[in-house]
């Protein structure tokens, strides 16, 4: 072999590391924002019932759904509130999972000591299974007046039930119930770097990472990490960070993100009309949602390959039921196994705005939209906003049979003919077109109405002819990449990435770049950057911490 | 092949991965006897077929009429043991056809049927594969109509429009996954116009895939059944696809089939398809015509549990068969051995997947 010898290779690769880290851009300085409280997702809520009780522990129901605020739920969980209805749906909750987590099957695993007697309260023990489930339910250590009072509580339930076991559960019912679980709230504590500052309580700091990364509270080698001062320096986060992104958990947080990003949620609500799609079902539901996430996380944690290669890519997998839809053959028609598939480069799908979980979703229950999969594009995909129509849209003119207008296109011409419309038509449209190829539920189809399906246009003035090039289209769209980078940074940030965060959001943005827009890469700068951790206290606060208190 | 199941722009079409040919695939889900009904069963001028209960009721004497059936209130279906039981020592008269002598059975008189020319003549004289029988036309003019299978069972309720034993055989296959015949055409050149296809009869081991309302989901995946390394089922005939219309050439194909209870795998002589394939490539109907194994037919009708509902009577229909079998001479005796007979199919979009094939992928 030619060429440098092995000393200069390294001297070589050095100065090239050296070079790139000292063209590489720095943080800039973050103001934060006033500590929050941001309710856990149902999915949040899931997770941690299932690593602090057990994968066996059936959460029964589903609490109030979060509120979408500047395309994410987690940014509109800082706002959510719950209804009495929500805290019913909560106190069922908590009172399934407390029942199973002390049950005879489970118990052994869950309580760390065995009572004097299963007939009456044994403090003692009580209070080694609270210490150590309240640690990791409310993601710090009790404080001595809240260990107190469930144990108050779990004595008095113990002594009316005659069961210990049954005072655990009246008091873990108790907890799962208080807002310091179920809302993530700051907490902070001096900055000691900052003199009469104060910056993010490192339980705190350890809870943003584990819900970013695993999209789950911190575990207990995560709270002792934080409680001995770990997350302190740059070289221990690091190594916290490292550990979390190598550990198959990080598929949970990739796959939360994705599913918020997405819009994933609107899925709870899908429905077709069953007449005209006889082939789409709840299974159908379920997998397209599981298709296209599946896609997502071969690609960017598998594959770590470039993100805007999303919109391209070939490679997916599939079930008998989207085999149906999708109208290829599958060795495994029946249930949900999964099989990879790769469309064939002559196929006219590529990229997941041709996978029936992007078309079904912006569809109608009985027709495709154009309109609803370009206002999908432009505001999820490219965090472009679409005004919403004006209230006194007449429109029938658009829905009502006219054999003359075979297609949508022919349809949709008609906004051009009203001022009024076509301003956010001509934004949505033209992109949904591209689209018109797969109907309401994403199956392929060459015409409408006996019409000849033209899927051609232009994204931004880039023109296409079909949705694989809309898709090649979408991938080199700069808003593409500066899209999932503000959304993501939002996301960790539990609040809009906007404004006052642009300097940070375009740092992250030419990070991704320079990483070959490598999504994990980019999510490990996240995770890694002072903004995470920024907060600044409210206006007039004394404190700065958000108040919580236990539900009596 | 490996996995020459590369979706193509055809809808449901499969790839093959040698040539520029492609594979179409189906999966039979009716199956019902074509039987020509006329609104006032002028075809059955002596009445519908009398039932073997029928036969046994009329044989007791009226005193026992009313201690085995309840003075009347037992209901057929639970009395039906008793009545084929009636051989003279006590045999099972649907298992042994022949132990008793019963009045003739009513069969169709009538002019027309559906179904083909199997012999090519209309005369009814007999040729060297078939007996001389009496022959039908087609309702749409078409002299020399061979459907002795019709003239058998055309008056026999259970086979009539309607008749609740093909009905139940239908809904077994549906719900069950059992005998659910396959078709893979390969070789096609042009869905709508091949004029060089074969054409290969397997069985299934998937269920159906349903919709809903129970209706076949179209263009679904099905394994095909295999025996060791080899296909249980997988006769061939050579066809042609015109203007959408599949037609095959003649050959002896052994298929799948399951109804009431009973599991078949008759063996059909002369077999020939006829199907036309929707413009969208989603569904298919046609006529499979043959002839049909007497003993195979008379096997199924022995076996079946509810005679009651059929309303057969199993000895006069071993008789009457024997009597119009009119297919396929015994060399020894002369006795036909096949009924010829036609069948209304319908079938669905599908992908036949050979275990060869590779997991879904290219």
């Amino acid at each position: 072999m030619t060429g440098v010898p092995g000393r200069g290779r390294i001297c070589l690769a050095l100065s090239a590391a050296l070079v790139l880290a000292a063209c590489a851009p720095n943080e800039p300085p973050s103001t934060g924002a006033p500590a929050t409280m941001r309710r856990l997702s149902n999915d949040q809520y899931r997770n941690i019932i299932a690593d602090v009780f057990g994968p066996q522990i059936t959460v029964a129901g589903q609490a109030d759904a979060l509120q979408r605020s500047d395309g994410l739920l987690a940014v509109g969980a800082d706002k959510a509130e719950i209804t009495p209805s929500g805290f019913e749906k909560y106190y069922a909750m908590a009172r399934s999972v407390a029942a199973q987590a002390v049950d005879p099957d489970n118990r052994a695993s869950v309580v760390p000591c065995a009572p004097r007697s299963a007939a009456e309260s044994d403090e003692n023990c009580a209070q080694q299974f609270f210490a150590k489930v309240g640690r990791l339910l409310y993601r710090r250590p009790l404080a001595p007046a809240e260990l107190a009072l469930v144990l108050r509580i779990a004595g008095e339930g113990a002594r009316l039930r005659q069961d210990f076991y049954g005072g655990l559960e009246v008091g873990l019912v108790g907890m799962l119930q208080s807002p310091q679980f179920l809302f993530v709230v700051d907490t902070l504590e001096p900055d000691p770097a900052h003199a009469g500052k104060q910056r993010l309580a490192a339980y705190a700091r350890a809870a943003r990472l584990s819900l970013l990364l695993w999209n789950t509270s911190p575990n207990e080698q995560l709270l002792t990490a934080a409680e001995h001062g770990e997350l302190d320096s740059a070289g221990g986060r690091e190594d916290i960070v490292e550990h979390m992104l190598s550990s198959p958990r990080v598929e949970a947080g990739v796959r939360a993100f994705f599913e918020d990003f997405l819009h994933f949620d609107q899925f709870e609500t899908l429905e077709k009309d069953s007449v005209i799609y006889p082939a789409f079902s709840v299974r159908v539901v379920e997998d397209a949602r599981e298709q296209v996430l599946r896609t997502v996380l071969k690609h960017v944690l598998d594959k770590r390959a470039d993100y805007r290669d999303l919109f391209t890519t070939r490679d997916t997998f599939i079930t008998g039921s989207l085999a149906r839809i999708y109208r290829v053959p599958t060795a495994k028609p029946e249930g949900s196994a999964w099989v990879p598939y790769e469309f064939p480069d002559d196929d006219p799908r590529a990229g997941l705005l041709t996978e029936v979980g992007f078309a079904a979703l912006a569809s109608h229950p009985g027709r495709s939209s154009p309109t609803l999969r370009g206002r999908a594009i432009r505001e999820n995909l490219l965090c472009q906003k679409v005004p919403n129509p004006p209230g006194n849209v007449d429109f029938s003119r658009f829905e009502s049979a006219d054999a003359q207008k075979k297609t949508a296109r022919e349809r949709l011409a008609l906004h051009s003919t009203n001022a009024a419309c076509a301003g956010c038509h001509k934004i949505t449209d033209p992109i949904g077109l591209a689209l018109e190829n797969l109907d309401g539920i994403g199956q392929f189809r060459r015409t409408e109405n006996g019409a000849v399906i033209d899927a051609s246009g232009t994204l931004d003035g880039v023109p296409f002819q079909d949705a694989a090039g809309l898709g090649r289209a979408m991938r080199d769209n700069p808003a593409t990449t500066s899209c999932v980078v503000q959304r993501l940074a939002s996301y960790a940030l539990g609040r809009n990435a906007g404004g006052g965060d642009k300097p940070y959001v375009d740092y992250l943005n030419q990070l991704f770049a320079r990483n070959d827009y490598d999504f994990l890469e980019l999510l490990r700068r996240v995770a890694l950057s002072e903004a995470l951790f920024a907060v600044k206290p409210p206006v007039g606060a004394s404190s700065g911490a958000p108040t919580a208190r236990m539900n009596p | 092949m490996c996995l020459a199941l590369l979706a193509s722009a055809v809808p449901g079409a499969q790839a093959e991965s040698e040539g520029r040919t492609q594979t179409l695939g189906f999966v039979i889900r009716d199956w019902f006897t074509a039987v020509y009904n006329s609104k006032f069963v002028d075809e059955c001028p002596e009445g519908v077929a009398i039932s073997n209960d029928e036969v046994w009721w009329r044989s007791l004497p009226r005193a026992d009429r009313a201690r085995l059936t309840g003075n009347g209130l037992i209901q057929q279906l639970n009395r039906m043991p008793t009545a084929m039981k009636r051989g003279p020592d006590g045999e099972n008269v649907c298992l042994s056809p022949a132990s008793v002598k019963d009045p003739p059975m009513r069969v169709v008189e009538g002019k027309y049927s559906y179904g083909v020319d199997l012999n090519g003549r209309s005369d009814g004289a007999a040729t060297a594969k078939s007996c001389p029988h009496e022959n039908f036309t087609h309702p749409d003019g078409t002299p020399g109509i061979d459907n002795q299978m019709y003239r058998l069972v055309g008056c026999v309720y259970g086979w009539r429009k309607g008749g609740l034993p093909e009905l139940n055989a239908h809904e077994g296959r549906g719900t069950s996954g059992l005998g659910m015949t396959l078709v893979e055409i390969t070789g096609v050149t042009d869905p709508r116009n091949s004029p060089d296809v074969t054409i290969t009869f397997y069985r299934s081991v998937n269920q159906f895939a349903l919709d809903g309302n129970g209706k076949p989901l179209p263009f679904s995946s099905y394994n095909v059944d295999m025996a060791g390394n080899k296909p249980r089922y997988g006769d061939s005939l050579k066809g042609a696809i015109r203007d959408g219309v599949l037609t095959t050439a003649r050959g002896d194909v052994r298929l799948p089939f399951y109804g009431n209870y009973n599991f078949l795998h008759p063996s059909i002589r002369d077999m020939g398809l006829r199907l036309e394939i929707a413009p969208d490539g989603a569904t298919a109907k046609g006529l499979v015509t043959g002839y049909y194994n007497m003993d195979e037919f008379l096997y199924y009708v022995g076996g079946m549990v509810g005679h009651t509902s059929t309303a057969d009577d199993c000895p006069a229909m071993y008789v009457a068969a024997h009597e119009l079998a009119d297919g396929y001479p015994d060399p020894k005796t002369g006795q036909c051995t096949h009924l010829s007979a036609a069948f209304d199919v319908m079938a669905y979009a599908a992908f036949v997947i050979h275990p060869t094939d590779q997991e879904s992928g290219k």
